[in-house]
């Protein structure tokens, strides 16, 4: 096992207790977290026993919803083989240098704990070995078949007992294992149960604090105000806004690495008050005058769906060394002359050419982005923020200020909601540039119409699939292009030969028999800002693909599980998936009149969920969605209990963005400005939801990937929708959303 | 600027504000630092901003200070001193919560549909709070047992 063990000596914020603290490496998510938090040896967790019986774990993941700060601790009591409430998680702060004390690990990519469970264990193993072996020499017996661990109690075969803490300063002094033995799987008491969250406590009382909970002494708030259009600058600096204490310009501080064509640009201003409400109407009367950019005019959602459509029907392969500008067509994958399949099929073939069209689409976490910033220049700089990527924040935070590391003090907060957003650090630039304007404390809140109209969103895609059955109804050919906006280029990364993985995740290397296949993506060169959104491309692909392969079945005149079924042969996870969603799902069972199912099944993030949506209404423009069957394999489960949650959660997110979902843009300006208008589901129109997970093998094998749980519930919804609704109805809906213009009060 | 006096959790506060127009959520969140209201649209749409004013639901996005004098305000804070309030009981028992922002309004409106005589079911009719994370079923389930 890769792993790096070391026992600190060092001070820890925020634990008061002295003992045994085991520094050890997690991993973090490549290439969002920088080289440091992203290798296997670099010590950023710790593990303190305290003398007082107290378990500290500090460990870098923000916590937004998706309950891994609680499900580390849960794999920590395992091996530890302590009571998992006796654990205490603390959030750690993040670091730039390899040598600081620094614990932050992106939140993202569903990775936290399918990256880092076996080192989880290893850790806590080790230190039960450490105070064991601190326990055999306090009674000087080195045997330690004489010894047995249960609750942190070290029992000898004399009857004398030890707690951990009576041995924590002694172990301290020892040098601990590489590695000791981990519970055997049929022993685990505590790994695949469903235990309470630790954080769910505070957030039925009002205590639990999010970014926006911050406050200081003499604290001021500040709203932010950005020029409508994207790409629009500050023309001129206005006065003070009645009511308001003072405007900053800000610069686009922008997202992780955004390209330099924005750096620099004052694209915002700061109105600041005594309160955010006073800021707020400050603002909205304040008239601001933005140079706007030449070609604003060309930017509209009908627009970039015309050029997508362009580009989907000719564009211009990547040459290695060329300059290919967006709009450069990347080839992904090619098996056999799939191209020729299609254009030339064979007499008696089938052919199913169909193009699907997704939307922009906004983040809408609950809590709106914001920062609270306390600067005294030179001295320190102290910041609140709900942040999924803080050492990164930091970075910027240095940037901006000149302090060196040890000035900054850096809390992250809960997040209200993180859903990909928070992993841009635009918001917390904004009001590190206040503070340094104010040399006061200071919350920069974005009104929730700031936080809809300058997101950085789930790209557009246009993806077209076409493919080709013969007479016995084999794929004998499939080619698929992705036309959608880079995620990566936008954040300067020169694209390689494949183009960017976040634009094809999910459309390549299916598991399905196609006799020949062609996988592009082209780059869509629409200014938009475009960022992570739960599932990434994976939410945008899955709905093609699925879709088609539905689409195919009814060319074939075969049952749509039946046709997937007969296209896995060999790929024994995904047909043991498809199978316990049908299974889940009732499907075979006849259904109600006016009633009907669809299936899809999909991978992401090393795992393989699978949906039956079943739907009852009269057309595509009416129906009910009633029920949601999601069966996921992620190899191992933590705590079924917060699987259930998570994908629950995830198919209502998939739901919401299938249903009502989108951004529009008229001359560079996004439409939808609230919630009002980006409609989402409540409580009344919730389906039943039931999920199933495989179970865990009776071996565990840490060799083997782990899959991550918290986006998965979302990628399969979409397509599962549509195929049941086109059974229900015969209406094929390709284009998302399915109600464009729905809005809250309908 | 105008001063008036809130019952806020069955406390007396004397607030200073820069109009009789500002809306009780930010006399709450920023005056009187009661965090655990939450702002989440301001156009009264998403509910996490709702708290118990002389027993009915509110919205405080929009609901004026003024209009809040002499009124009975409770908020997710004054709902009860323990987590003992039998909606917040049964939040934990059914791990309803994920990132748990909105759910301060959700229990707020819970519990005026309690206030209001509503039992189990019948009580679900009555929320309409948003709730991003997704965590509807759950919320049915604990509420099924109010």
């Amino acid at each position: 096992m890769n792993t790096s063990i070391t026992v600190d000596r060092r001070k820890f914020l925020g634990i008061s207790a002295t003992g045994l603290t085991i520094g050890f490496a997690i991993i973090g998510m490549a290439p969002l977290d920088d080289a440091h938090a992203a290798d296997s040896t670099t010590v950023n967790s710790w593990l303190t026993i305290g003398s007082d019986n107290s378990i500290t774990l500090t460990v870098g993941p923000s916590e937004m919803g998706q309950g891994s700060r609680s499900g580390v601790a849960q794999i920590m009591a395992e091996d530890l083989m302590v009571d998992f409430s006796r654990i205490a998680v603390v959030q750690g702060a993040p670091s730039l240098s390899s040598t600081a004390i620094g614990t932050a690990i992106v939140a993202g990519g569903s990775s936290i704990i399918r990256n880092n469970y076996w080192k989880f264990r290893n850790a806590a193993a080790v230190a039960r070995e450490t105070l064991v072996q601190a326990a055999m020499n306090r009674l000087q017996d080195n045997n330690r078949s004489s010894f047995s661990v249960k609750d942190g109690v070290i029992s000898h075969s004399s009857g004398k007992t030890l707690s951990y803490g009576d041995v924590a300063a002694d172990a301290a002094r020892l040098t601990p294992p590489a590695s000791a033995p981990l519970v055997p799987d049929a022993e685990l008491k505590v790994i695949g149960k469903s235990l309470p969250r630790q954080d769910i406590p505070p957030k039925v009382d009002g205590s639990a604090k999010y970014g926006l909970d911050a406050r200081l002494p003499g604290m001021v708030f500040a709203v932010i105000k950005h020029c409508p259009t994207f790409g629009g600058t500050l023309a001129a600096t206005p006065g003070v806004p009645a009511g308001a204490l003072a405007l900053v310009p800000v610069n686009v501080g922008a997202a992780l690495g955004r390209g330099a064509d924005l750096a620099g640009n004052v694209n915002a201003v700061a109105v600041v008050a005594g309160t955010t409400w006073d800021a707020m109407q400050a603002a909205r009367q304040l008239t601001v005058k933005w140079t706007l950019p030449a070609n604003a005019a060309q930017w509209s959602t009908a627009q970039f769906t015309a050029q997508a459509q362009a580009l989907a029907a000719n564009a211009t392969p990547y040459v290695a060394g060329g300059a290919n500008p967006p709009g450069t067509l990347y080839t992904v994958e090619s098996v056999g002359n799939a191209k020729d399949g299609v254009n030339k099929p064979a007499p008696g073939a089938k052919l199913v050419d169909a193009s699907y069209l997704l939307p922009y689409v906004a983040h809408a976490c609950m809590e709106v982005l914001n920062c609270t910033v306390d600067y005294v220049p030179g001295v320190r700089c102290t910041i609140y923020a709900p942040t999924q990527v803080a050492n990164a924040a930091l970075a910027r935070v240095l940037l901006l200020t000149g302090l060196t590391a040890d000035k900054v003090t850096f809390n992250t907060t809960l997040l209200g909601g993180g859903l990909g957003r928070k992993l841009e650090i635009d918001f917390i630039s904004q009001a590190v540039q206040v503070a340094i304007a104010l040399q006061r404390p200071v919350q920069l809140v974005w009104p929730r119409e700031e936080d809809f109209t300058h997101d950085q969103y789930r790209p557009m895609g246009l993806v077209r699939i076409k493919s080709a059955l013969d007479a016995a109804g084999n794929i004998t050919a499939w080619t698929c292009r992705n036309v959608s906006p880079s995620i990566r280029a936008q954040r300067g990364s020169v694209l390689g030969a494949t183009g960017d993985s976040q634009g094809y995740e999910a459309a390549q290397g299916l598991p399905y028999a196609f006799g020949s296949r062609l996988t592009e993506w082209v780059s869509h060169p629409s200014p938009i800002p475009v960022g992570y959104w739960r599932s990434v491309g994976a939410s945008i692909n899955t709905f093609a693909v699925e879709s088609m392969m539905d689409e195919l079945a009814f060319a074939a005149g075969v049952d749509p599980v039946q046709f997937r079924r007969s296209r896995l042969a060999g790929d024994t996870r995904w047909l043991a998936v498809l199978d316990a969603a049908a299974s889940l799902g009732n499907w075979g069972s006849p259904v109600a009149s006016g009633t009907a199912k669809g299936i899809a099944i999909g991978s992401a993030f090393n795992s393989i969920c699978a949906a039956v949506v079943e739907v009852s209404g009269t057309s595509a423009a009416s129906f009910t969605v009633k029920r949601v069957s999601v069966v996921i394999d992620a190899y191992l489960t933590l705590n079924p209990g917060n699987v259930e949650a998570q994908l629950t959660g995830g198919v209502v997110h998939g739901l919401n963005a299938a249903l009502y979902g989108q951004q529009t843009f008229v001359n560079g300006v996004a439409q939808r400005r609230n919630f009002n208008t980006n409609r989402m589901m409540r409580l009344s129109e919730m389906p039943q939801v039931s999920v199933g997970i495989m179970p865990r093998p009776a071996r565990s094998d840490s060799t083997k990937p782990i899959g991550g749980v918290g986006e998965l519930g979302v990628p399969t919804v979409a397509p599962a929708l549509a195929n049941a609704v086109f059974r229900l109805s015969k209406q094929r809906v390709r284009t998302l959303p399915f109600f464009p213009n729905a809005t809250m009060g309908d | 600027m105008p001063s008036y006096t809130l019952n806020v959790n069955s406390q007396s506060h004397t607030v200073t504000v820069s109009s009789a127009e500002m809306p009780l959520l930010w006399v709450l969140r920023d005056v009187l630092n009661l965090t655990g209201t939450k702002y989440g649209c301001g156009i009264e749409v998403c509910g996490a901003c709702t708290v118990m004013v002389n027993g009915q639901p509110e919205k405080s996005c929009d609901m004026n200070v003024s209009s809040a004098v002499g009124k009975s305000i409770v908020t997710i804070e004054g709902l009860s001193k323990d987590r003992s309030h039998p909606a917040q009981q049964a939040w934990i028992v059914n791990q309803v919560p994920q990132c748990g922002y909105c759910q301060s309004g959700m229990l707020m409106s819970v519990a005026c549909a309690m206030k209001a005589g509503h039992h189990g079911s019948s009580i679900a009719s009555e929320v309409k709070n948003l709730c991003v994370c997704g965590t509807y079923p759950r919320i049915k389930t604990a509420i099924a047992a109010l």
